[in-house]
């Protein structure tokens, strides 16, 4: 049950991707998706037939590296929230570009877009260093009072004559199949930028983002470096907005620098891991659009990317929810194969080791569960080899009449846990001082932890001990292998 | 036809307001902007101090896809079912958001990034995989017209006329949410300034949050239809900056957001109908305009008045 | 009246954070009316003690108990000042309505601030000095001003138990001295006080019991006994390593926890 409420929100976003199934299953266009129109399109799009395919996966793939490398910056500096706030807060100089040119020209956009974002980079320094507003309730003004400019601006250009035909509302969602020469040039251009940027810059991007005020103690530029990072960061977005619009272009930023964060710890195998799932999700997103027909590619593009997130986050290797689960599950075995020995052993104590065997009744009482319980946990025990099971005589029927006996194997293991919890009762009352009446609990939680090394050093410290606080035996090494302890 | 309009008086204060048509019109576009900036900015307070203004944007674009499940669902633009979808919507990316800053390593602003940019996008793709057959437009949605309020059905009683259906709406919601807020007024205040001194008196802390989270899902639906789910942001965040510039006490600031409400919407009307733009996004730059000034020369803090103390 | 029971008791209690263990099986009763210092290096479980307490952190295993009752009945009896980190400066309430938060634990749900809540605030502020600036924002306070408005919000609660943490952190020293003539007088008047304290050097002055804490208890009893150089030397010298390189790999691992509960 607690496995269940720690997934489930989990859940929720598993149907995320899903979903978005859920329109390409609709009645009106399921004739439109014959199999064999499918197939044809999925050849069309791998083996490159169409220009107007190669420019969107071409265009979605390198957007995707772009933006997975910038992205990397942005979320280890804290930045995310930043980013989407100047998508947001080109908009405007989008419009001013647009009503300057009258048309779409891409120059006049980016003259445009670039000028917006860093007034937008410039007004939130303003609010944080001279006022009180605290940073989010700062992004917040500055998306939204620029965003609303530039809605104003856009309504504004689509009631003037040359404006009814701009398309700039592609600008809000973006529209791949539009994307240009041009564009993908832009594009291109961007990621030479980028690429270049962190290939000369890495080690001081490194040194300033860990800390900065040490890193202008050495000289270097780090606040230089800072508006360098955001000025590509705006180039990212305005290059993005074709592909993905303005809404959404934090979402590429964000995603797969995220999901990266969660399988890799060093900076450039980070870079590196990010880049490559903002490609694949890019590639993938844009294929999906080709097949689904009028799907738009950009949100697309983002549910691919989330949903690389979620199987990241479920499976990856040693924190991934389904791995903990599994690692989880296994661990409590153990613990309840490790107690269930140390109960055996305990009744066999209370015979003074005169039998070889006990009763089920008996281990079913000293644990305290019931018959179904304990003959799984006798189960478990058989599987791994540390005991065995044999009916009683008179009636081997019934349940709970078998009798057990430990193997040499179970004699082992029985006495090594039964060794760590009393060495470690010791050591409490010895060592840290605790009333003997309160260890007892806490070795429970310890012996299944303790290793040898630690075993040998409390042995040391103890100087080879028999008896715990209690006044009980502790099993040694020659009892282990004797497979009985000895009377003294 | 020029960019900027030539300033006509007339034209501009005095022409809206020149019949009864045209006034019956106008007052419903005007009383609706009022009732939202007012309804946004009483849950932007509380959003704004517990520093969560970024959630209100989160939220307000995570709604997106309960509107797109609950319309396909339900096959109709009811009012129950939008609301319904987009609450449970809206509380599942606050969730989301919390459980991935709480059970991983992502920070805060990186989860709130993924969550509603995912929640959106599954929005879009939900919506635009549906236009081909319905009236959900995606455009509605998100810049809102408030210019078309007036066309919204008439609510009619034993053929009493009552008034506009989207208006009533709008103030049965912020009744709501305006007595929630006067009548738990201070469990608010101390849940959002001390949670330990408002866990220990009892107040179920918990629940204030998820209420406060649902107010504001609730305010975003409500004022979709008129100013769309991205500048919702703008009334959720500049009533209460805007009036921390003259106020430092909480119950100040929530009344200074009833006036500047309907600053903000007399405001930006007049401004829309100079321009020709839109009406929503006119009134988000008012909003902006008039934060300027306070920002520059508020009392408490202004950009002025730390210079000259300093 | 004395109560039968203890104001605070605590027993073998374990916290963890993010799986590390902070307090180890730490045992504690404290007296009705005792001024109680806790001692201890960074990072010794001194603010998730107090945190434990007030119920703001679940513990792990073992109890708080507040007068015999579990801690979230019995909060009601504690009035807390915190960490002057965990405070938002900013936030707009004046220094009246500070304290007067003080009051809300008793007005219920829907009960409203009547005029003797408001003498009671007044009352409280005068105690501590800060009449005068009732009116401020807080975020426009010195840093014993700070604490001082806090003081008087714990005043005004009436409680009988109070906790503190590092009331004396960033603040000048006439304003010490002035928070600690206060709180013995608070203790003149019955109350048990509990502080989270780092400086040694005043900590024999300031207090009657002291509690020396590093993730377990070393010592807890009257100040005379406990401020010894040998106590003092083994709360800050260091831990027993094995034993919290142990406990943090048990706490490391919940399934014990559920097994434990199963069995």
């Amino acid at each position: 049950m607690p496995v269940i409420l720690r997934i489930w929100p989990c859940l929720v976003f598993l149907f995320t991707p899903l979903c978005s199934m859920v329109p390409t299953l609709d009645a009106k266009q399921v004739e439109m998706l014959e199999d064999d129109q499918v197939w044809g399109r999925v050849t069309r799009f791998f083996l490159l037939q169409d220009t107007s395919v190669q420019i969107v996966a071409l265009g979605s793939a390198l957007i995707g590296i772009t933006c997975g490398l910038i992205g990397s910056y942005v979320v280890t500096r804290r930045l995310s929230l930043f980013g989407d706030t100047l998508s947001h807060a080109v908009l405007p100089g989008i419009a001013v570009g647009f009503i300057w040119a009258e048309s779409k020209d891409n120059i006049a956009l980016l003259i445009g877009a670039t000028a917006a974002g860093f007034l937008g980079v410039s007004c939130l320094t303003f609010l944080q260093k001279y006022t009180h507003i605290r940073q989010d309730s700062a992004l917040g003004i500055v998306l939204s009072g620029f965003y609303a400019v530039g809605i104003c601006l856009l309504t504004r250009i689509q009631k003037m004559e040359f404006g009814s035909q701009s398309g700039l509302d592609s600008f809000l969602f973006g529209q791949a199949s539009a994307l240009s020469i041009e564009d993908l040039w832009g594009i291109g251009c961007t990621l030479l930028m980028v690429g270049l940027f962190i290939l000369f810059a890495y080690k001081k991007l490194l040194i300033t983002g860990f800390d900065h005020s040490f890193s202008r103690s050495i000289g270097i530029p780090a606040d230089f470096l800072q508006y360098v990072l955001w000025l590509l960061l705006a180039f990212c977005v305005i290059s993005s907005l074709q592909i993905i619009g303005v809404i959404l272009a934090s979402a590429l930023l964000i995603i797969p620098a995220v999901t990266a964060s969660l399988l890799v710890k060093r900076m450039h195998t980070y870079l590196l891991v990010s880049a490559a799932l903002g490609a694949a999700a890019g590639l993938a997103g844009s294929f999906l659009s080709f097949l689904g027909q009028g799907m738009p590619t950009g949100p697309l593009i983002v549910l691919i990317s989330t949903g690389i997130f979620i199987s990241v986050l479920c499976l990856r290797p040693t924190n991934g929810l389904l791995t903990q689960w599994y690692f989880s599950r296994k661990n409590t075995l153990r613990i309840q194969r490790e107690n269930t020995l140390k109960a055996v052993y305990q009744i066999l104590e209370s015979h003074n080791f005169q039998n070889q065997t006990i009763r089920t009744q008996e281990l079913m009482s000293k644990r305290g569960v019931d018959i179904v319980h304990c003959e799984m946990e006798i189960q478990q025990l058989v599987r791994t080899g540390l005991v065995t099971q044999a009916p009683t005589v008179p009636s081997p029927s019934l349940p709970g009449q078998s009798t057990l006996s430990l193997t040499p194997k179970g004699w082992e293991y029985a006495c090594k846990i039964v060794r760590n919890h009393r060495l470690w009762e010791l050591y409490l009352t010895n060592e840290a001082k605790y009333a003997p009446d309160h260890v007892h609990e806490d070795a429970e939680k310890i012996e299944h932890v303790l290793g040898e090394d630690t075993i040998r050093q409390l042995e040391r410290i103890l100087s080879n001990p028999r008896k715990d606080p209690h006044g009980k035996l502790i099993p040694s090494l020659t009892d282990m292998e004797m497979g009985n302890i000895q009377n003294i | 036809m020029p960019l900027i309009p030539t300033f006509d008086f007339y034209q501009i204060f005095l022409q809206p307001w020149s019949t009864p048509q045209l006034v019956s019109w106008n007052l419903q576009i005007i009383i609706m902007g009022i009732l939202v900036c007012w309804t946004c900015g009483l849950v932007g307070s509380f959003i704004v101090v517990r520093r969560m203004a970024l959630m209100g944007d989160a939220i307000s674009h995570g709604i997106l896809p309960g509107l797109a499940l609950a319309f396909i669902i339900s096959g109709s633009l009811g009012i129950g079912a939008m609301f319904i979808g987009a609450c449970l919507a809206g509380l599942a990316c606050n969730f989301c958001i919390e459980w991935l800053h709480s059970n991983t390593k992502i920070r805060e602003d990186a989860a709130m990034g993924l969550v509603f940019t995912s929640f959106f996008a599954l929005g879009v793709t939900l919506i635009s995989g549906h236009t081909g057959n319905i009236d959900l437009d995606p455009s509605c949605i998100l810049y809102g017209e408030i210019g078309l309020v007036p066309l919204a059905e008439k609510v009619e009683m034993s053929g009493i006329f009552l008034g506009n259906r989207a208006i009533w709406v709008m103030g049965v919601v912020f009744m709501c949410i305006g007595t929630g807020t006067f009548i738990f007024y201070r469990q608010l205040l101390v849940s959002s300034f001390d949670i330990t001194l408002a866990k220990s008196i009892g107040i179920p802390v918990k629940a204030v949050h998820i209420c406060l989270m649902l107010a504001l899902a609730l305010a975003t639906v409500a004022s979709l239809e008129a100013v769309g789910v991205i500048l919702v942001v703008a009334m959720f965040v500049f009533p209460s900056v805007t009036a921390s510039f003259f106020f430092n006490r909480l119950l100040y600031v929530l009344l200074f957001s009833f006036p500047l409400g309907v600053l903000y919407t007399l405001g930006g009307f007049h401004l829309a109908h100079w321009l020709d733009c839109s009406i929503a996004g006119a009134i988000a730059v008012t909003a902006t305009l008039l934060f300027i000034p306070a920002c520059l020369l508020g009392p408490k803090g202004g950009v002025c008045s730390r210079f000259i103390k300093s | 009246m004395k109560s039968p029971f203890y104001p605070i008791e605590v027993h073998d209690l374990t916290v963890s954070y993010q799986r590390k263990p902070v307090l180890y099986g730490v045992d504690l009763e404290i007296e009705e009316g005792s001024l109680v210092g806790v001692i201890g290096p960074n990072g010794a479980g001194k603010s998730t003690l107090i945190k434990t307490i007030m119920n703001m952190v679940s513990p792990n295993g073992g109890f708080v108990k507040i007068f015999g009752k579990n801690p979230k009945a019995g909060t009601k009896h504690i009035g807390y000042i915190p960490q002057k980190e965990s405070v938002d400066w900013d936030f707009p309430v004046t220094v009246m309505d500070v304290v007067l938060m003080g009051r809300y634990g008793r007005l219920g749900w829907f009960g409203r601030i009547s005029k003797d809540d408001r003498r009671m605030a007044h009352e409280c502020l005068e105690k501590v000095d800060m009449l005068p600036y009732a009116n401020r924002q807080i975020g426009n306070l010195s840093g014993g001003q700070q604490q001082r408005v806090f003081l008087a919000r714990a005043l005004a609660q009436e409680s009988s138990i109070y906790l503190m943490d590092e009331p004396f952190a960033g603040v000048d020293a006439v304003s010490e001295k002035a928070i600690v003539s206060i709180l013995k007088s608070m203790q003149q008047d019955g109350k048990t006080l509990v502080i989270v304290h780092h400086d040694l050097a005043t900590a024999k002055e300031y207090f009657d019991h002291l509690l020396l804490l590093n993730m377990r208890k070393i010592a807890y009893g009257p100040i005379q006994k406990v401020f010894t150089q040998d106590l003092l030397q083994k709360t800050y010298g260091g831990r027993l390593t094995i034993f919290s390189e142990m406990a943090s790999q048990a706490a490391r691992q919940p399934e014990i926890e559920m097994e434990k509960s199963i069995s």
